[in-house]
């Protein structure tokens, strides 16, 4: 049977830290002005499929009903999709991402002073929650391997439409260039 | 599945050639989009005028020489005194318009709406009039009879007027036969069910619910919903016997096409231009299914034939025989994505075009300036689901058919893979991907029943 | 009665180049305590229980989990007792939310069931309006969310690593093959790739 935060080669991690009252709004501003693409500081996480940080306000509730339960406090979530596993993935974390990771949880309460290294590496894995089930589409293949694999595809697309053209003694030696390495 | 018995369709409250086509026997077409510049008691007055000589759905033992539909964009509504309330019920698309979903739809580069014709997508247009005449002569007399109300009321204008011809054998200018395909709609066009309706599992097909095209009646959902609940819909006299409509302006490159078509099918091992060129759209220019007739056109295809377009993609998943990015397969994938048609079956509208301009001659290969395209019409109960559900993820797009960025080669443009597969034992790559066709402008509208456009000219609308 | 219309358009912080990430919580009715849980181990016994999902092939990862209470860091963070349990499911996926989801419900039926039969105020997976309203209400929204290869969707990476397999071992053996013979050996690679283009 699979671990509940594992599904193949990748890891479903989730980490719930409350955020120092009075705080929000400075955090939340703070993620809402990060890129999101290359420049995000996710990037730097080269393991990292997807990831994304949540304010979580308060359990939503359907208008109307009586089912309100309220956090009290606000939390950050923090969940990612990784590739292997999780103490190498922190380690990496607080190490890449160092400057950043301490701007979002040093807004977090119980946070180390100053938030780095080992002990904000072990304040996350505190605050872990563990999934129930998680499910990967491509479950074996890690964020390099898919990243060389699209550079691929388009490249083999591009040559396959030229290749049409070509006369076959161009198209083997265009191939050979393009994709016969070793 | 609960299945009820439908309610029959007030065909007397629903405006004529939704449900069904007026059909090829008229000729000419004028859509005249109206600007209202005064108050909208004036407004409505000239509107009362108008109503009188609407065309509804009822079936006619004589064709009309002409027939008028009124059709209202959201701005429109509020001209006309429509409380912001209620404008407010109405699909957030509706509301928004069409320019403001451009980047949705793809209307980018030389289709972006700063580059429309005058008049299109700004808000300007309020009412559409669709005028649609048997000869030229009564078309020349409706558009004067239209002309002179305005000019009795005042403050009311035709901001921007495009006209329309029926091309010989019904063809469009890519020279392909249009528009014959349409849904099967439950109380109005079950006899189009085989290859219209849903490909059901056992071989069979089932008409669509009727309120996937006219709002106040039971949809898709309707009948897997235990409360029976009715699509959504405008409050008020216009939740019934309306429906949405899409009008887009689509100019064609009829040279550039030919040209293309022509380059590439100098490398096509399996056939001529002919061949390649239904290959990317699916048909023979006759309107033969390439799924059905993969090696040449069928001399007795009769579009209009019951069973003319009964074929499913099912025997063909790898698209061998009618290519898997292929216009019409994009457009109405069929069983192609699931054997039950599931995944398509909620992404149907009624098309109901007509093109503008003349023909370049046949064989000629540089273009002669001229504007010439096709009018899209269609109608739907959800311009997201159904219009944008096609355009975005179906044309626009790959994806879903397994076809990475690879756009609808007859309609897209060169910022996809730019590129079209022909699968095959050899496959083949058409490219260059060229934007043949480009968006001139558009609009969202909404088409209110007859008890609706009354009540809007009372004031009583919402 | 007619169904409330759903605003279609996800917001930008939700997504990331061509993929849109949901995050969503439900309250859970009392024999969710141990339906949830005994759901869990269930589908992670037999992983083929996700199979129609896997095969709509437009969700790259998914995951639930079942929140009874949150970690807890000392003052000034506020003593609560969480009053329910709630289910907590995040999904990236690709193409527009709504205009799938109406479609692709009908094909998860069953599994709709399964992971929110337990929910309250689930409406049942179709009609698609009500359903998409419950995951409406339910969401939240994420503040900054990355995804590695933000065009790329899954049925794209997908043939990408299908696609490199074959790439790999037909180079390896053009490199050994006569001159005279790699168009013959391209044509058979193509026509075998063809699907992954």
């Amino acid at each position: 049977m699979r671990s509940p935060n594992i599904a193949g080669k990748t890891y479903s991690l989730m980490i719930w830290t409350p955020i120092k009252p009075g705080e929000e709004g400075a955090l939340r501003a703070y993620l809402d002005g990060l890129d999101n693409g290359a420049g995000s500081p996710l990037a730097k996480l080269p393991r990292t499929h997807m990831a994304r940080w949540i304010v979580v306000p308060d359990m939503p509730v359907a208008p109307g009903t009586d089912l309100r339960d309220p956090l009290g406090t606000q939390f950050l979530l923090f969940t990612s999709n990784l590739d292997g596993d999780v103490d190498s993935y922190l380690h990496e974390l607080v190490a890449l991402m160092a400057v950043e990771a301490a701007e979002v949880w040093g807004h977090c309460v119980g946070c180390p002073q100053p938030a780095e290294g080992v002990a904000l590496k072990a304040y996350l894995h505190r605050n872990q929650v563990d999934s129930g089930v998680a499910f990967a589409a491509y479950p074996n293949a890690s964020v390099k391997q898919i990243k060389t694999a699209l550079d691929k595809r388009a490249r083999l697309i591009d040559f396959a439409v030229r290749a049409q053209e070509m006369k076959p003694a161009e198209r083997r030696k265009e191939f050979l260039e393009q994709f016969g390495a070793a | 599945m609960i299945r009820a018995a439908l309610p029959a369709l007030e065909l007397s409250d629903i405006q004529g050639d939704i449900l069904r086509a007026y059909g090829n026997s008229y000729d000419c077409a004028s859509y005249a989009f109206v600007r209202i510049d005064c108050e909208p008691e004036q407004a409505r007055a000239w509107l009362a005028g108008v109503v009188d000589h609407v065309t509804n759905a009822a079936p006619w033992s004589e064709k009309p020489l002409t027939t008028l539909n009124v059709a209202l964009t959201a701005s429109g509504l509020a001209a006309l005194g429509v409380s912001q309330e209620t404008i407010g019920s109405f699909s957030h698309e509706f509301r928004q318009g069409m320019a403001a979903r451009a980047e949705l739809l793809g209307d980018t580069g030389p289709s972006a709406p700063p580059k429309w014709d005058q008049g299109l997508g700004t808000g300007d247009a309020h009412v559409l009039l669709t005028i649609n005449a048997q000869t030229t002569a009564d078309h020349r007399r409706a558009l004067a009879k239209m002309q002179a109300a305005m000019k009795d009321t005042g403050g009311v204008s035709v901001l921007y007027q495009q006209d329309a011809e029926l091309l010989h054998g019904a063809r469009e200018h890519f020279g392909f036969a249009d528009g014959f395909a349409q849904p099967a709609i439950a109380g109005a066009t079950e006899d189009k069910a085989p290859g219209g309706g849903v490909p059901e599992r056992d071989g069979r097909w089932r008409p669509l619910a009727p309120g996937e095209f006219v709002l106040g009646y039971p949809d898709e959902d309707t009948s897997v919903d235990r409360a029976r609940r009715l699509p959504p819909a405008p409050t008020g006299a216009m939740a019934r016997n309306g429906t949405y409509m899409v009008w887009r302006k689509l100019h064609q490159d009829v040279a550039l096409w030919r040209r293309t078509i022509a380059a590439a099918a100098a490398r096509y091992p399996y056939g001529d231009a002919r061949k390649l060129a239904a290959k990317v759209v699916g048909r023979w220019q006759d309107g033969t299914p390439v799924q059905t007739h993969p090696h040449g056109p069928d001399p007795e295809f009769d579009p209009a034939a019951p069973g003319a377009n009964d074929f499913r993609y099912r025997n063909d998943l790898d698209g061998r025989r009618c290519p898997l990015g292929a216009h019409i397969r994009r457009c109405n994938p069929r069983d192609a994505l699931d054997p039950a048609g599931k995944l398509s079956l909620r992404h149907r509208m009624i098309r109901r075009g007509m093109p503008y301009g003349k023909v370049l001659p046949e064989g000629a290969l540089e273009d002669d300036g001229a504007e010439r395209g096709l009018v899209f019409v269609s109608f739907q109960a959800s311009i997201f689901r159904q219009f944008e559900g096609v355009q975005t993820p179906w044309i626009n797009d790959g994806n879903i058919f397994g076809l990475g960025t690879d756009k609808d080669f007859l309609l897209g443009e060169p910022s996809g893979s730019g590129k079209m597969t022909i699968q095959g034992e050899k496959p083949f790559f058409v490219s260059p991907q060229e934007a043949f066709v480009v968006t001139r402008g558009g609009e969202y509208l909404f088409v209110p029943g007859m008890t609706a456009l009354r009540a809007l000219v009372d004031g009583t609308a919402g | 009665m007619n169904l409330p219309a759903v605003s279609p358009d996800a917001p930008p912080s939700n997504v990331c180049g061509r993929t849109t990430s949901i995050t969503l919580f439900t309250t859970q009715k009392p024999w969710g305590r141990f339906w949830m849980p005994f759901m869990f181990t269930l589908t992670r016994a037999a992983p083929k229980s996700l199979e129609a999902m896997d095969k709509l092939s437009f969700i790259s990862f998914a995951s639930w989990s079942l929140i009874r209470e949150l970690p807890y860091n000392g003052p000034p963070q506020t003593v609560r007792r969480l009053r329910y349990p709630h289910l907590f499911f995040e999904v990236s996926f690709n193409g527009s939310w709504a205009q799938y989801i109406d479609s692709s419900v009908r094909v998860l039926t069953t599994g709709m069931y399964t992971f929110w039969g337990s929910s309250r105020r689930f409406p049942g997976p179709l009609p698609a309006g009500p359903f998409q309203a419950f995951f409406k209400v339910h969401e939240v929204d994420a503040s900054h969310y990355h995804c590695a290869y933000p065009d790329a969707t899954v049925t794209i990476v997908r043939s990408a690593l299908e696609l490199e397999e074959r790439l790999e071992m037909f180079a390896h053996r053009v490199r050994h093959l006569p001159e005279e013979q790699f168009d013959a050996a391209w044509d058979a690679f193509i026509e075998d790739a063809q699907r992954y283009l």
